[in-house]
């Protein structure tokens, strides 16, 4: 017990304090603008650390990814912007709820709901690291394959109508084709644009669909001269709102924590599953998609809690389970740490300094956050044709920063009118962006698998993990007509 | 009123063409063609800190342009005006091999070779559960079974490496692409692979956590880090690899331009500050002028175009 207080030393500096506040504060400011994205900021960041210690360089970096990844929901909520992948999921609720003049309570809801998921992870993070990342080393092909066909059926409880959600979802799959292919590396459906030899690139993809699709919508109905949107002044959401969203808070950061740990899924996968949980479980699920704070309660808490979890594995075992987490660990080797399990043993007071950090760096960004909710809330009351236009500025700036490539640019603008057209005909644009982000996960898994099974399928088919997961799709696509079955049984 | 832009045009290009001393007058920028935070990345950060200490006033900027393998950045590099405050990040994948595999469009003979200041030496490891813990048995495994061995993609340096050495070897691989050295990275500490190429920083750690065993190291003598390890060349294979961070420029620089930036990346890697970064990172620091570097990567660009020719990878996405 001495010796974790005296290994808290080097966190416990006002300066180093100081510094993860300004992190938390840097990060939320990047994530809020769109384009550019907690990966960016740690990144950019890092040669400032140089001359850090470990604890203090790599608890900025962390400030920064926690508040990036929180950041993203700002201009998810008000500009129908997903500031980062993350918070993709978030447009769904978060969107109509600002739209409704409650953009106070909703950025209050993702606010809080960051926190408790941050929170829940960072205990997770310093008390179980060590025994919960052999989980990272259960994954392989088979055990990925079934994971992404798991989180493919979301889309059938998502899309409303189950036809036109296939049809999109299918779409999204076709064209996550684009680019190389992940095993031979022969390029398709390029055309030969250099440009496209990765394949139409996320962000830019994921900011036409949602913003600048929009921005088509809403200057069609520009035609009359709109009022602005009146604010509700609220940034605490109702008791009512609370209760509602208790599953949705429990389940979003158990999530999280478990998507974090595994290596390469990422944020984004964990906030689209945790809201199809909470939809599914809900009582109300007509609600979900209309703004409803829990629908933001569930993305969001999944999503923080994937920034600590993420750092499970980094830690515990040196593999890094995203980007950010990537990034960190080139943090750690420019300090001479390399991340691994003899750290626990060589650098204690590092590990220690980052399971504290950790959690300050939540409460940092849940104070800032709750404390700038009036600001960015101000952005709405801007005159509906003056915002429009500065959102087509940004998903220009944006897509195009986070790659410096024109084409993206081309994407964005084409991904643009492909998500209003499917919003103008009911097609489910979150159904295109899951089987954007699983499709290729599922792809190339499953050529993985069969390459180093030499082409037996069952390999498929074995392995507690895997087995789970197919039992889970299988369960998540009859679950409409059990939940039928149970409900007319009840009444009866 | 025009007549006075065209002279402010004329004294501005004069003032700048002649310039040994005056170059450089604004920021020189160096286009990284990978994601921000990738070793690349980070050891270009480093160089353009050394530079930035080195030389005073003088701002590096570095700019990611990731996407196709490293191809689109490379490309804007090589593409750029001549004039010295564009240059690339030379990585051995999209300039060596790259143009071989078709897809990209510049070749070799686009690129001005600058200066190389480091190299990433490369360690053959066994995985968690591998069947075999030192080069003896991995070599007598292969003879039986291709070991799988992991790597970060179709086409990438450490794709062909690993080929490359089993062609020297006379052995048989399977190759099995990862999306990212991470990937291959978290597979291979998992068991899901059975080998992988790693670099000599994050092989140590792995290596004292007993995560993964180095086999081999893909040099002429062994390494510092690696007293015990054997390398390929002492076990009767003529096989050394190893990839690098240098920078590139387009063809057609001025001829003091190109003489203040070769001088530029000599002082830089001979830093000791930049030394003592770069080392932490796992780079074994050393200097090599633009002639040297240029006759390297043509090297590994042969081996890669018969590695490829093998594969039937040659000129594939032309």
């Amino acid at each position: 017990m001495m010796d974790t207080l005296s290994y808290l030393a080097p966190l416990l500096q006002f300066k180093v304090i100081l510094v993860i506040a300004l992190g938390t504060l840097g990060g939320l400011v990047i994530g809020a603008l769109p384009g550019l994205t907690a990966t960016m900021g740690v990144a950019l960041l890092i040669p400032l650390t140089f001359g850090m210690t470990p604890v203090m360089g790599i608890n900025m970096l962390i400030g920064i990814y926690i508040g990036g990844i929180y950041g993203g929901c700002v201009s998810a909520i008000l500009l129908r912007t997903p500031g980062t992948p993350a918070s993709a999921a978030t447009v769904l609720d978060g969107y109509p709820m600002a739209q409704r003049g409650e953009a106070g309570k909703a950025l209050g809801m993702a606010t809080i709901s960051s926190a408790i998921g941050g929170l829940f992870a960072a205990v997770v993070l310093a008390t179980l690291a060590p025994q919960l990342a052999n989980i990272a080393l259960k994954f392989g092909a088979s055990e990925y394959f079934a994971l992404a066909l798991f989180g493919l059926t979301i889309i059938a409880t998502l899309s409303g109508n189950l036809l036109k959600g296939a049809i999109s979802g299918l779409l999204g799959i076709l064209i996550a084709c684009v680019g190389a292919d992940p095993i031979s590396g022969v390029m398709r459906y390029t055309f030969g644009i250099q440009g496209f030899s990765s394949g139409f690139a996320f962000t830019p993809a994921l900011i036409g669909l949602f913003a600048l699709s929009e921005v088509f919508t809403q200057i069609e109905r520009l035609a009359g001269n709109e009022p602005a949107i009146k604010l509700v002044k609220d940034r605490w959401p109702s008791r009512q709102d609370m209760r509602e969203s208790r599953g949705a808070l429990i389940r979003g950061s158990l999530i999280g924590t478990l998507i974090g740990i595994i290596p390469g899924t990422g944020s984004g996968t964990a906030s689209w599953i945790s809201y199809n949980e909470a939809r599914r479980t809900s009582k109300t699920p007509e609600k979900f998609g209309t703004g409803f704070a829990p629908g933001i309660a569930a993305t969001e808490s999944a999503n923080n809690a994937v920034c600590a979890s993420a750092l499970i594995p980094l830690l515990a075992l040196g593999i890094p389970g995203d980007v950010v987490t990537a990034v960190l660990m080139g943090g750690l080797m420019i300090q001479g740490l390399a991340p691994g399990p003899m750290l626990f043993q060589t650098n204690p007071e590092v590990i220690v300094g980052i399971f504290g950090g950790t959690f300050m760096a939540t409460i940092f960004m849940f104070i800032f956050g709750m404390a700038l909710i009036p600001v960015f809330s101000k952005i709405l009351m801007v005159p509906r044709r003056l915002l429009t236009m500065a959102i087509v500025i940004f998903c220009f700036i944006g897509a195009f920063a986070i790659n410096l490539n024109p084409i993206d640019l081309y994407t964005m603008v084409g991904f643009g009118v492909l998500g209003w057209g499917m919003q103008k005909f009911g097609f489910s644009q979150a159904a295109l962006c899951i089987a954007l982000i699983l499709g290729p996960m599922m792809e190339a898994n499953l050529r993985r698998g069969m390459l180093q099974a030499g082409d037996d399928v069952f390999v498929f088919l074995s392995g507690p993990i895997t087995l789970l997961f197919l039992a889970l799709t299988i369960l998540s696509l009859c679950w409409p007509s059990i939940a039928r079955h149970l409900a007319r049984k009840t009444k009866a | 009123m025009s007549k006075n832009i065209i002279v402010a045009a004329v004294l501005a290009t004069t003032g700048a063409l002649p310039a040994y001393a005056d170059f450089p007058e604004r920021p020189l920028q160096i286009v990284v063609p990978y994601s921000a935070g990738g070793s690349t990345d980070l050891g270009m950060r480093v160089v353009a800190d050394a530079f930035e200490r080195q030389f005073d006033g003088i701002q590096v900027v570095v700019r990611n342009q990731p996407g196709g393998g490293g191809a689109i950045g490379t490309s804007a590099a090589i593409h750029a005006r001549p004039d010295g405050y564009t240059l690339g990040a030379g990585a051995q994948g999209p300039i060596a091999i790259k143009p071989h595999i078709g897809g990209a469009d510049y070749v070799i003979d686009d690129v001005e070779f600058i200066g190389l200041f480091a190299r990433s030496l490369q360690v053959m490891v066994a995985c968690s559960d591998a069947p075999f813990s030192d080069y003896a048995s991995f070599v007598a495994y292969a003879a039986e079974t291709a070991p799988q061995i992991g790597n970060s993609g179709a086409g990438g340096a450490n794709h062909i490496s690993a080929e490359a050495f089993a062609r020297a070897a006379h052995i048989n691989v399977e190759s099995i692409p990862f999306g990212g050295s991470s990937e291959a990275r978290t597979a291979c500490i998992g068991g899901h692979i059975d080998a992988m190429v790693a670099s000599p920083a994050e092989a140590r750690a792995a290596a004292e956590a007993g995560q993964m065993t180095p086999i081999f190291v893909m040099e002429e003598e062994r390494i510092a880090m690696f007293p015990d390890t054997p390398t390929a060349v002492e076990m009767g294979v003529d096989f050394t690899w190893s990839s690098y961070k240098g920078l590139v420029a387009p063809r057609g620089l001025p001829d003091d331009v190109l003489e203040w930036l070769r001088d530029a990346v000599k002082q830089v890697a001979e830093d000791p500050e930049f030394i003592a970064t770069m080392t932490e990172m796992g780079e074994f620091v050393t200097y090599e002028d633009g002639p040297a570097f240029e006759a390297r990567v043509r090297a590994d660009g042969e081996m890669a175009h018969a590695v490829l020719e093998e594969l039937g990878l040659l000129g594939m996405n032309n």
